[in-house]
């Protein structure tokens, strides 16, 4: 559903990724480890095209979304993204965070928005904080509201740039929770994380990223226990205590 | 947390409350101390009739003509402001350097300065056929011209530093805010318009204020050449008391008179905004710095 | 491998950019320069005969803003420092009282007269200081030269030694900067205020100790930046001393664009001003660097 081919992205004379060739099928949940600087959250950005890839394709349902004829909006209404710092409109409400997009670029009315919204609330646990302007919730209620407001676009996939890296160890198992009733509602998702308790308990496979090489893939099982890759094994074994 | 004791908390008092009440009380109190003892020191009566009879219409026309300055030059320089502040951010060096040659020419020259310049050259830039047209169509003499043209220099001079609020406005927005309205699909228009702009609008609020209060003062230096506003017209009265008869303390009640004008007119501009701020507080939105 | 044609593309845009924009600037300049001395042409013999009478006058605004700088902050920090000391509310100095009274460490009417007239006394000290600051923030600055000119004039109209309009504009801008300054100052001072005083003191030290240890340092480094742009402010402002007659650089340009040198007062003047300004920002800027203290910085003030 979601492959790239061979991408390649410079930052002036940095080589940040250097050819990356993923799949992803529908349904599936891949899940990319590896460690900063590595090249992950630029990877993420290439598929929904907040950065452009210099070199390589990207396909999306068969389609090359990478080219100058395809409208880089319609891209981002096929693949919803969850980013580690929320980025909440900090002047919305909760409800009016969720429903600017579709309002404004599915052209939704008004009403059908704010109810599907208020649906989408409920579904991560936080119905009752509608009204509620991010700065009065908790790390966890706003980025759970930040995955409310991407699934309210109906997308396609789910790319999630390292949800949980942000907040207080408290309140990640409740963003976790709805990743993984998410996952298990058949959403397709691309994860970078370091939480590998969810890795291993929600992903279909597992990517180990450094340097800008995909340097192992599989499944969770064969990634952390029996990993093949000198890197992957010594990444592994220092995040896994 | 508990905080000491003897730290006073800061909470917002209602608008028509008994502490505020009490507060303007002890202003206006104050202030008729302080002009009592400048009277006693100088031996004047701000109050003196005879005075008023001769200035009163030369005070009301300056009082007006004023705030026919402040609605004129506001309006631009707010205008110019936000341009700027907007191109002096912009990726664009097209619109950033020229934005930043105008905003640091404005900010380190005196103002008194440009409305000089302008005042004697300002017409010689405005071409001879909108001279006429602004002279036919509009009723604006040619002798008109070269204050419309310091107003401008006023305006411009004012709009410099707005930029300067702007853009600390516009900076201040997070940058993952703009990324998460692109992911949503949102086109750059529709995230300048429901994303970044509330917010620069609601943190620019309290400094704008205060740019406000500035250029009501800012005006005061039109009538350094003779401006139909509060100190050029008095500047005019005080210059032909010797002549047509009059006290010379007069001055002082005059000058005193229009300086309790400027201060009533900032003061409830700055109450006024500070109200509006409260109305359109977000909670959790702040500048982060300036 | 080497970036790619991208880049390149990206490189070519921004220096096209570039040039534009610098041309657009000389462009406006040019423009003026058409319009005021087109037909002329510049005089550069008039620049370079008088560019040192242009400096001399610009002393003339130098000293006067630096003597009422320096004068200023004599009074704006006093008048900071008074705004910033803490006065309990009367209600808790009886409520205090009355404590000790039941704990049976009554000091005697006397001393509770003593504290209430001292609280009252620093109370109303600092009114004054807030009236004085209010009233010299809420009035023009041109009001403001304007009257103490007037004073002047009317009730010492010979001073041996120093012209009237010279001391009218040091003592206007004095009693400006120092309503100003006792703004900046007080941010400062109540920034650092809270909390730490009362850690220094549990610490030992004593109030005046922990003044000079604790406070004045983080204070003074949070003052400088905006006391060096009020200087900045105060030299500018002093262009309207011309109004009053100081003969400064105002009243010079003024003087010549009479007798017709246009573009090149125009000149002299705005290079002179941002000559200094620009410099001063930058040395200002230099030092705030090398000074700083991460996560010191002064809050905005209330209006």
């Amino acid at each position: 559903m979601i492959r790239t081919e061979n991408i390649h992205k410079y930052f002036g004379a940095l080589h940040v990724l250097r050819g990356i060739s993923l799949e992803v099928k529908r349904g599936d949940v891949l899940v990319i480890i590896g460690p900063s600087g590595s090249g992950k959250s630029t990877f993420l950005r290439c598929i929904n095209l907040l950065v452009r890839p210099d070199e390589g394709k990207v396909f999306i349902d068969g389609v090359q979304v990478n080219r100058p004829e395809i409208s880089p909006e319609w891209v981002r209404e096929q693949v919803g993204m969850v980013f580690q710092s929320f980025n909440l409109f900090t002047h919305l409400t909760a409800l009016e965070n969720v429903t600017l997009a579709p309002i404004r670029v599915k052209k939704l009315p008004k009403a059908e928005a704010e109810t599907k919204a208020q649906e989408l609330l409920a579904r991560v646990g936080l119905a009752e904080k509608a009204e509620a302007y991010p700065a009065q919730l908790s790390g966890g209620q706003q980025q759970r509201v930040a995955i409310a407001r991407a699934l309210a676009m109906d997308p396609k996939a789910m790319l999630f740039d390292e949800p949980t890296s942000a907040l207080d160890p408290e309140y990640i198992r409740e963003v976790l929770d709805v990743m993984t009733n998410l996952a298990r509602d058949g959403m397709t998702m691309i994860v970078v994380t370091h939480e590998m308790g969810f890795a291993s308990s929600v992903a279909s496979r597992i990517v180990f990223m450094d340097t800008g090489l995909i340097l192992e893939e599989g499944r969770p099982s064969d990634i952390f226990e029996h990993p093949k890759n000198e890197r992957t094994r010594a990444f592994v074994s220092k995040i896994l205590r | 947390m508990a905080l000491p004791v003897y730290v006073k908390r800061q909470r917002e008092a209602p608008i028509l409350s008994l502490a505020n009440g009490a507060r303007v009380a002890e202003m206006v109190v104050g202030g008729l101390l302080l002009i009592s003892l400048f009277e006693l020191v100088l031996h004047y009566n701000v109050a003196d009739p005879n005075l008023w009879a001769r200035y009163g219409i030369s005070y009301v026309r300056g009082f007006w003509g004023t705030l026919g300055y402040i609605a004129f030059v506001l309006p631009v320089s707010v205008a110019l402001g936000f341009a700027a502040g907007w191109a002096r951010v912009s990726r664009h060096r097209l619109l950033a350097w020229p934005s930043a040659a105008y905003i640091d020419f404005f900010r380190g020259v005196p103002l008194i300065v440009a409305i000089l310049f302008a005042f004697l050259y300002g017409v010689d830039f405005v071409p001879q056929r909108i001279q006429f047209f602004l002279e036919d169509a509009l009723g604006v003499s040619a002798s008109t011209l070269p204050y419309i043209m310091a107003a401008l220099a006023l305006a411009a001079h004012s709009g410099a530093y707005q930029a300067e609020i702007f853009r600390a406005g516009f900076q201040s927005i997070p940058r993952g805010q703009v990324e998460a309205g692109e992911a949503l699909g949102l086109r750059h228009f529709q995230s300048m318009r429901y994303v970044i702009l509330p917010q620069t609008f609601r943190l620019s609020l309290p400094p704008l204020g205060n740019e406000l209060a500035v250029l009501i003062k800012d005006t005061s230096v039109l009538g350094a050449f003779g401006a139909s506003e509060l100190v050029g017209l008095a500047s005019e009265f005080t210059q032909q008391i010797p002549i047509s008869g009059g006290e010379l303390v007069w001055q002082f009640a005059i000058w005193s008179a229009i300086a309790l004008t400027y201060f009533v007119m900032t003061y409830l501009v700055t109450r006024v905004l500070r109200l509006l701020e409260r109305r359109f507080r977000t909670p959790g939105l702040e500048v982060v710095s300036l | 491998m080497k970036p790619k044609r991208g880049y390149a593309r990206e490189r070519f845009v921004r220096s096209v950019e570039t040039t534009l924009a610098i041309l657009i600037i000389i462009g406006a300049v040019a423009f003026i320069y058409d319009i005021l001395a087109g037909s002329r042409g510049l005089d550069i013999g008039y620049i370079s005969a008088n560019w040192l009478r242009y400096v001399r006058a610009v002393e003339i605004n130098l000293s006067i803003t630096t003597i009422s700088f320096i004068l200023g902050t004599g009074i704006g920090f006093l008048v900071g420092w008074v705004r910033t000391v803490r006065s309990p509310p009367i209600p808790k100095i009886l409520r205090d009282f009355r404590e000790a009274e039941k704990a049976g460490a009554a000091r005697g009417k006397p001393a509770l007269a003593a504290t209430v007239i001292a609280a009252g006394l620093r109370h109303y000290v600092k009114r004054v200081a807030d009236a004085y600051v209010e009233a010299i923030r809420g009035t023009p600055l041109f009001v403001q030269i304007i009257f103490v000119y007037t004073v002047i004039t009317t009730f010492y109209p010979r001073l041996p030694g120093v012209s009237g309009e010279f001391l009218a504009g040091v003592v206007a801008l004095t009693v400006n900067t120092g309503g100003y300054q006792g703004e900046i100052y007080r941010a400062g001072l109540q920034t650092v205020h809270t909390g730490q005083v009362e850690a220094a003191r549990a610490m030992g030290l004593s109030r005046w100790g922990a003044m000079r240890l604790v406070v004045l340092p983080q204070a003074l480094r949070l003052v400088i930046p905006p006391l060096t742009n009020e200087f900045i402010g105060l030299l500018k402002a002093s262009a309207l001393l011309y109004y009053i007659s100081v003969l400064e650089i105002t009243f010079l340009t003024k003087q010549e664009t009479y007798v017709g040198h246009h573009f090149e007062s125009f000149a002299l003047i705005t290079g002179i001003f941002l000559l200094i300004t620009v410099t001063l920002s930058k040395v200002i800027q230099y030092f705030e660097v090398k000074y700083r203290i991460p996560g010191l910085g002064i809050q905005p003030t209330p209006g």
